[in-house]
């Protein structure tokens, strides 16, 4: 049977990147639990090199971003271009390497060497460098597998969410090699400015994109309303591809770095909060009907990561101005900002456009119960950690900013950090709830419950091609 | 669709790709080559001639290093900011990262900056604090970095070795560039603006609470204190390597060379635990403790004072005193000092500082004991094999008297 209303959807590929993705966390967010325990229990990997912290926590960022966000972003592309452009991706052929390449050269491999002690210590591109070239060749795979489809008839009206996962592969593809390569041949401080754009061209170009480019789909297809104003999404999405990249030196604040470039980039991150205002404000007026915790279960993750995103935004751009900055920065207040970002956001708009594009997949089992369920942890499990985590950063600063001794900020910190392994556990059990819905339940459940309540024509403003066959 | 709107719909697009593409490149241009070029400028200016770059071995800890995420916890990276000058130094100059490839700055802080963290502490204790943290810092929640051990501190293997001689460069390149470094730094600088002169206004190069000085002046701490606050104090700073009842027999005591002392055989006055308590102890892992406030220190002054058992004191043979006294003045003056204050004239010669007797009284258990088998990681040589058992017993009799505890000093 094909599926109705997007008969390309490559359902296979969206199938195989859907569970890598799911079990790629689950490992994942399991280095980040053992790095959180061996914070209350440091001897627990003392005689593993390979369980030792540092090793833990690259591979558990790098899986997140990486394993995790990749596998569902691709899987998300498998089912949204075909829909977008109403015509199939490039080559399923293609695709199958790119699966294997992501997961088998970069991935797998990525986490075996970090943990045989074979990285590089450079934030969001601890993988090392043989893995980076695996990384830019199927980033350059990815732009040849999805982009051709917006462009095959030549150029037409393209909606939001295209212009979305057009910016995203191609900057990532040009940032990925910035932020891998450069610091290794630029030393030093110079090197920290390109590091500097780097962490924040990771989220800004390639994750908060393809997450918008899911929001901006879920939302008018799941709820069958189109998006409250064209016009604010193209100004969202310029806005942010300016500004975002303008950002990076934010990490820097107070360094050696020219003053001018760090004022230029708080004014940037100052004005991506009025940015992220426009883009949310127009995804919530979209939500219109649906409520804050629609029906639809991809919908309500979908919902919930715009409004992380706005949160998560807001506190960016207060935590770039230099007299929060000179406290807070270096502190647990900045790993909560970036488990709100990853965990919050990018994670939700992500598992949203799986759940999304799962439902949509005939034969495939979906267990809306074990869904809902793993959505109620997981928002438990971010809130608790992100208003613990910024909690201990607010107390380590305090204490950095007197004159007490160094360790009694490690002290003071231990509580934060024994609920913080708290929240983990509510996360782990929420991902793994995921897993269950998406493995359990009756087969083509996810299907008939769409046919059930909105129905699988395809909608105007998103499919527009796709509509008009649909008519015709 | 007609042709012209199809025409200006690929104008826009061209127009969208040139511009979007563009962004990045104006915030490659912006953000990192403009700033690049204006920090390679202002090292050129401002390193001195030849700054001393990494040896094999430097190099090689500094891998090891990367790989085991130290940057994620330590930072390296002094801000310009009077809350970082205060607790790290001085402000991390362009030049001074010119062999970092790659950076290693760090964007958070559970354990100290370690910008300046060569010569501030002694390279026992590094090894002890690799191999077990807690051992020497026992709130401490850093991994163990056992591995890199032959299954004890004292038997590191070259990738600890190459780790520990890592960490004592850094910060190394500005200090020896000294004063007149700074000073040319400063000249070259042409600072325009406030913060950039902050790269020179600390006091200290190395501000480090715990670096250890030969001399400098303490405070004189209360003789009455808080006991309670004492044990507290001693228990999560002292108690890793002076041991629960302050034996010098804690876990972290075993690699340290010279080992802690004993303080159930050691007599102290105030003053002496006072300087070593703000000044550490110059050669040994003893560092010092300016970061507790004066208070705390007075109190962990006094459980020291109290692991002490006062022994009856044995009558001495003059004559068992004046063949001290020649022993002395033979063997030992020479670095302990005429009077015993630890002030030889071949004190400039030594890492460690002799023990001063008119401060710190040994019991003569003790005594035999050092003097038998001297003291490893300093200049005191074992003397069993050059003097006689009375002669051994007779100065460590003689030192004894030396001691000027604080009842008679007031």
């Amino acid at each position: 049977m094909s599926e109705p209303g997007s008969p390309r959807v490559e359902t296979r590929l969206v199938y195989a990147h859907g569970l890598a993705a799911i079990i790629t966390l689950l490992l994942a967010i399991t280095f980040g639990l053992l790095a959180a325990m061996e914070m209350l229990f440091p001897d627990l990997g003392a005689n593993h090199a390979w369980l030792s912290w540092g090793r833990l926590r690259y591979d558990h960022t790098q899986g997140i971003m990486l394993a995790w966000l990749g596998n569902a972003f691709f899987a998300f592309l498998y089912h949204a271009v075909p829909v977008l452009t109403g015509r199939p991706v490039t080559s399923r052929r293609l695709g199958e390497w790119i699966f294997g390449l992501w997961n088998f050269a970069v991935v797998l491999p990525g986490w075996v060497l970090v943990l045989a002690g074979f990285s590089q210590p450079l934030e969001w591109a601890e993988f090392p460098m043989v893995v980076d070239v695996f990384v830019v060749l199927a980033l350059v795979l990815a732009i040849i597998q999805f982009l051709p489809p917006f462009f095959a008839r030549g150029i037409e009206n393209l909606y939001v969410s295209s212009w979305y996962i057009i910016g995203a592969l191609v900057f990532t593809a040009l940032s990925y090699p910035m932020g891998n390569f450069i610091p290794e041949i630029v030393p030093g401080a110079r090197g920290a400015a390109f590091s500097g754009l780097w962490i924040h061209d990771a989220v800004g170009l390639y994750v908060t994109p393809l997450a918008l480019a899911i929001t901006y789909f879920v939302i008018p297809a799941a709820s069958r309303r189109p998006i409250f104003s064209h016009f604010l999404s193209m100004l969202g999405f310029w806005l942010l591809f300016f500004v975002y990249p303008l950002n990076g030196t934010h990490h820097y604040i107070f360094s050696v770095i020219p003053m001018n470039a760090q004022i230029g980039a708080i004014a940037a991150s100052t004005i991506l909060g009025v940015d992220v205002i426009i883009v949310v404000t127009n995804l919530l007026l979209s939500l219109r009907g649906s409520g804050i915790f629609p029906r639809d279960i991809g919908l309500r993750y979908v919902a919930m990561s715009t409004i992380l995103y706005l949160v998560v935004s807001i506190q960016g751009s207060v935590q770039a101005q230099m007299s929060v900055n000179q406290a807070v920065h270096f502190s647990d207040w900045v790993i909560g900002h970036s488990h709100l970002a990853m965990l919050g956001f990018a994670t939700f708009a992500a598992a949203g456009g799986l759940i999304h594009a799962w439902q949509r997949i005939p034969h495939v089992r979906y267990n809306a119960r074990m869904l809902s369920w793993s959505y109620w942890l997981l928002l438990a499990g971010v809130i608790l950690m992100v208003t613990d985590l910024t909690a201990a950063g607010l107390v380590e600063a305090k204490i950095w900013q007197s004159a007490a001794p160094w360790l009694d900020s490690v002290r003071a910190a231990h509580i934060f950090w024994l609920i913080r392994a708290h929240s983990a556990t509510l996360i782990f059990l929420g991902f793994f709830a995921l897993l269950a819905g998406l493995t359990t339940g009756g087969v083509g459940a996810g299907l008939k419950e769409v046919e059930a309540s909105v129905g699988l024509e395809p909608v105007k403003h998103i499919a527009p091609r796709m509509a008009a066959a649909a008519e015709a | 669709m007609n042709g012209d709107g199809h025409r200006g719909l690929r104008m826009a697009y061209i127009v969208a790709s040139i511009g979007g593409v563009g962004f990045f490149v104006l915030s490659v241009l912006l953000l990192a080559v403009w700033p690049g070029r204006v920090l390679e400028d202002e090292t050129r200016r401002m390193s001195p001639q030849h700054p001393l770059g990494l040896t094999t071995s430097e190099l090689r800890g500094r891998e090891i290093y990367g790989r085991e995420g130290c940057a994620y916890c330590h930072t390296q990276q002094i801000r310009y900011l009077q809350s970082d000058m205060a607790r790290f130094g001085a402000p991390t100059l362009a030049w001074e990262t010119r062999f970092d490839y790659p950076q290693l700055w760090g964007t958070r802080r559970i354990g100290p900056d370690l910008s300046r963290e060569a010569s501030t502490r002694s390279t026992d204790w590094q090894y002890a604090h690799l191999y077990s943290p807690r051992s020497v810092v026992p709130d401490s929640i850093m991994p163990a970095f056992a591995t890199l051990f032959d299954s004890s501190p004292d038997r590191p293997r070259q990738e600890a070795r190459d780790l520990v001689s890592y960490l004592e460069t850094l910060g190394r390149a500005r200090e020896i560039a000294g004063p007149e470094g700074d000073a040319h730094a400063r000249n070259a600088c042409n600072c325009p603006d406030e913060m950039s002169q902050m790269a020179f206004q600390s006091p200290v190069l190395n501000a480090s609470p715990a670096r250890a000085r030969r001399s400098g002046p303490h405070p004189q701490l209360a003789a009455n204190a808080d006991a309670h606050r004492g044990e507290e104090i001693y228990v999560h700073n002292c108690q890793g390597c002076h041991g629960v009842h302050g034996q010098g027999d804690g876990p972290g005591a075993e690699s340290l060379h010279p080992q802690p002392p004993n303080f159930a055989e050691e007599e102290f006055t105030l003053d002496q635990l006072s300087s070593t308590l703000w000044n550490g102890s110059v050669g040994t892992a003893m560092p010092a403790w300016r970061d507790l406030p004066v208070e705390d220190l007075a109190a962990v002054a006094s459980v020291v004072r109290g692991f002490h058992a006062p022994q009856k004191e044995p009558a001495f043979p003059s004559s068992i005193l004046d063949l001290g006294a020649n022993v002395y003045k033979d063997h030992c003056a020479q670095c302990h000092g005429d009077q015993g204050a630890g002030d030889g004239s071949a004190i400039s010669e030594l890492d460690v500082l002799p023990t001063n007797f008119r401060e710190e009284r040994p019991s003569v258990t003790e005594a035999l004991r050092v003097l038998r088998n001297g003291m490893e990681g300093t200049q005191m040589a074992p003397w069993s094999a050059k003097l006689s058992e009375a002669e051994l017993s007779a100065v460590a009799y003689y030192i004894r008297g030396f001691f000027q505890p604080d009842a008679v000093r007031q």
